[in-house]
């Protein structure tokens, strides 16, 4: 080949790359929310959203998006009960009233069943609307994709990432009295739970009585080495299929999606649930998410599984008078299994209904909620928070005294998945959450609980996934 | 009325002390308040408010009852099916069988302590004029503040009485009050029942004021005792009050929701799930609008029996209207 021909297709190649470049860049640099909300000033859009902190202290950086971009944005916050019920009515009604809608995961499936939901992936191949530098590498995975990509369309984006962690009394564990007695008994080092077996060790051996000895002081009244959501309904289940069942190589459905509730794996992660219970306060069975951390507060229970987001509400100055005396860990795995490891989580966004009028407005805003500089902003505003970004946990808001607090939900949100998408999930929490329970409880046996659960299970669904 | 054919505000006759307006095609001289149509006139907006909130939505459940109804929205025709999905659901009957003891539980002891009440307060003792306004309060808070506040009173290992009382005597082995099957349901009757004796007390004290005194007085020269002055005076007085309320009151408790929802959620398992419950969770979780749909319908034809039967026993039985 002549050095001549070779160089000029070469030359051409290398402009056409740096104009793209170029070009790229120069879109990224020029994009702005601005601009791009230019079409829509004016405009307003309804969000219906769920109440807890984390969501009240982004309503308190929406103006921010309202000046930025002169769409006016209704930005409502309900209950987790009545963001189900009010959002799912107005999707599925077809009214539109709400723009966006936040669902829970599990929401998803029965929502892209009544295709009730927008995909955004013409939004997001619309130069003047993506932002180019929104970083969607950026978000914490799998939880993301899990629950915003169907068959391969985008459908929304993770910004509310729940997620369950190990929490237990580091003053417990801690203390010299409390750890000899401990491995004098099991064998081993008192410490924070990294298996299913230290966390019924840990739970028999700090159950006791009132009037006996704990740290050195006479108990008041009964304490309690294990504290769990028992309630019917509430996220019981979910923390039973995810931190027990699937660690212990189980879960829902089969690979084909059918119900698989009565495999051996199942009745083992029962009976280790059953298990649970026998070192749980009396009251364990209405304990819904939000009495856990209430009554960890109160001191009466040396471990537990709860929501990390309501965690952050008792141990802090003022939450509760252990707070500083918490420790965090990873949701224990059971170390028989060699699968891949499981925690509970519940990874949630915002989705536009199908019945909008203003999508591309809608969209606008979903971007700005999950954009970097307003995650950052959430976090610092909240003083601490739940990320949905890996670069987020570089904060330093999220280190220093809650290190050990962010390293357990960085665990947690390591293996985070979103719910399969099942059309059909309240009807199986449904009739799986009072089995659960009474499996607990004692009352039916985790034989016999796996065997109705499968039986009501068939009853419901036979191929369950979408 | 048009108004050419109305002479609006002019008396017609009888003295200036009735107002008539005759309309078109009623003789001269002849006051509307005679047609046969007057009647009909005065209960006509009332009856256009009935049939808009509550029979248009009435029929409308029974529309979707009949229809298959996916995620929202309204399929076929599918005859009895939903009626039939919900007969073989072991929930539904469990929520009856709940209601029942619910009812059975909560609504006679309302009906006797507030009888008992109402008959205490009017022999008025002392503090009367303090102790009525204070009757009020339970039967005043919105259902979520009394849920609320009873769970703040027996929530298990943090509520206040469970344990302060019921866990420092050990009353429940292993077991709060809402946590326990055998327990919850007779807690969740009893919560109602404090919600709801004042205002039972209230009405039935209401209903024993407005009697005439002269029987009493007449008995009382007969020299009759307080029993015999209660059985054969007040209970016929006010055998219909008595009726109405305690009817009302069997209605709403068959309703019971709010306090089911907020303090066990229909559990544990589903020992407290009552109809409203069930029906609820069948609406806005699982969107099974025909099927509670169907169990509206079936529940509401029960009631209208019931009351029926009820209605026609105290009026030939006890004279009660």
């Amino acid at each position: 080949m002549n050095p001549q021909t070779f160089r000029a297709p070469t030359r051409a190649a290398l402009a056409v790359v740096a104009m793209m470049l170029i070009s790229a860049t120069g879109h990224a640099q020029s994009w702005n929310y601005k601009e791009a909300a230019k079409p829509f000033a004016g405009t307003k859009i309804r969000v219906l959203d769920e109440i807890t902190p984390l969501q009240e202290t982004m309503k308190t950086l929406v103006p921010e998006f309202v000046a930025l971009t002169g769409i006016q944005v209704e930005y409502e916050l309900l209950n987790h009960f009545e963001v189900i019920n009010k959002g799912q009515a107005d999707m599925l009604s077809r009214r539109g009233y709400y723009d966006a809608v936040m669902l829970h995961g599990f929401q998803m499936g029965q929502m892209l069943a009544a295709n009730a939901i927008e995909p955004l992936d013409s939004f997001m191949k619309d130069k003047a609307l993506m932002n180019p530098a929104l970083d969607l590498g950026d978000m914490i995975e799998p939880a993301n994709k899990s629950f915003g990509v169907f068959k391969g369309q985008t459908y929304g984006f993770v910004n509310w990432n729940y997620n369950m962690v190990y929490w237990a009394r580091q003053d417990l564990l801690s203390h010299p009295a409390e750890k000899t007695a401990f491995k004098a008994k099991y064998g081993y080092e008192l410490a924070p739970a990294k298996t299913f077996k230290e966390f019924l060790d840990i739970g028999e051996f700090f159950t006791r009585k009132s009037g006996q000895m704990l740290a050195g002081q006479p108990l008041k009244t009964d304490f309690y080495g294990i504290l769990h959501e028992g309630i019917t309904g509430g996220a019981t289940l979910v923390s039973v299929w995810e931190n027990l069942m699937k660690n212990f190589g189980g879960g829902l459905f089969d690979a084909k999606g059918a119900p698989a509730f009565d495999t051996p794996e199942n009745v083992a992660a029962l009976t280790m649930w059953a298990k649970m219970w026998q070192y749980s306060p009396p009251g364990q069975a209405e304990y819904s998410l939000v009495d856990v951390p209430t009554v960890m507060g109160n001191g009466i229970a040396a471990q537990a599984i709860a929501y990390s987001d309501f965690v952050l509400g008792v141990d802090k100055p003022g939450g509760s008078p252990l707070a500083g005396k918490f420790t965090y860990s990873g949701i224990p795995v059971n170390a028989d299994f060699k699968g891949p490891r499981s925690a509970g989580s519940e990874p949630s966004g915002i989705v536009i209904n199908k019945a909008s009028k203003q999508k591309a407005a809608t969209f606008l805003f979903m971007q700005w909620m999950i954009d970097k500089d307003t995650q950052t902003k959430l976090i610092n505003a909240g003083k601490g928070g739940v990320p949905i970004r890996t670069s987020s946990f570089a904060m330093p808001v999220l280190g220093g005294a809650n290190a050990a607090f962010y390293t357990a939900m960085k665990s947690t949100l390591a293996v985070a998945e979103s719910k399969p998408k099942v059309p059909k999930i309240f009807e199986i929490y449904d009739a799986l959450g009072p089995i659960v329970q009474q499996v607990g409880q004692g009352k039916l046996s985790p034989a016999e609980g796996a065997k109705q659960g499968q039986a009501k299970m068939t009853a419901i669904c036979k191929a369950c996934l979408l | 009325m048009t108004g050419a054919a109305v002479r609006a505000g002019q008396p017609t006759g009888g003295g200036a002390d009735r107002l008539a307006i005759v309309p078109a095609g009623l003789p001269s001289g002849r006051r509307w308040s005679d047609s046969a149509f007057y009647p009909y006139a005065l209960v006509l907006p009332a009856l256009v408010v009935l049939v808009l909130v509550s029979l248009v939505p009435f029929c409308y459940a029974v529309w979707l009852s009949v229809h298959s109804v996916e995620f929202g929205q309204v399929g076929d025709f599918n005859g009895w099916d939903n009626f039939a999905k919900v007969l073989a659901n072991d929930r539904f009957w469990n929520s009856l069988r709940v209601a029942a003891i619910f009812m059975l539980i909560a609504v006679p002891l309302e009906f006797v302590l507030g009888l008992a009440g109402a008959l205490v307060l009017n022999q008025r003792v002392w503090g009367r004029s303090l102790w009525l306004p204070l009757l009020f309060i339970p039967s005043m808070m919105a259902p979520i503040v009394v849920g609320l506040l009873w769970k703040i009173m027996l929530a298990g290992s943090w509520g206040l009485l469970s344990v302060n009382v019921i866990e420092r005597f050990g009353w429940l082995d292993g077991t709060s009050v809402f946590a326990s099957s055998d327990h919850a349901l007779i807690a969740l009757a009893l919560v109602d029942v404090w919600q709801w004796t004042p205002f039972m007390m209230l009405a039935f004290f209401a209903g024993r004021q407005a009697l005439p005194e002269s029987p009493y007085r007449a008995a009382a020269v007969d020299g009759a005792n307080g029993f015999q002055t209660f059985f054969h005076l007040t209970l016929p007085l006010m055998t219909p009050l008595l009726v109405v309320i305690g009817m009302l009151r069997f209605i709403d408790a068959f309703k019971i929701f709010d306090s089911i929802f907020i303090l066990t959620a229909g559990g544990p398992g589903v020992s407290t799930e009552s109809p409203s419950v069930l029906a609820y969770k069948m609406t806005f979780e699982q969107w099974r609008i025909g099927e509670s749909a169907a169990l509206a319908v079936m529940v509401w034809v029960a009631f209208f029996v019931l009351c029926s039967v009820f209605y026609h026993l105290a009026r030939k039985r006890l004279n009660a209207f």
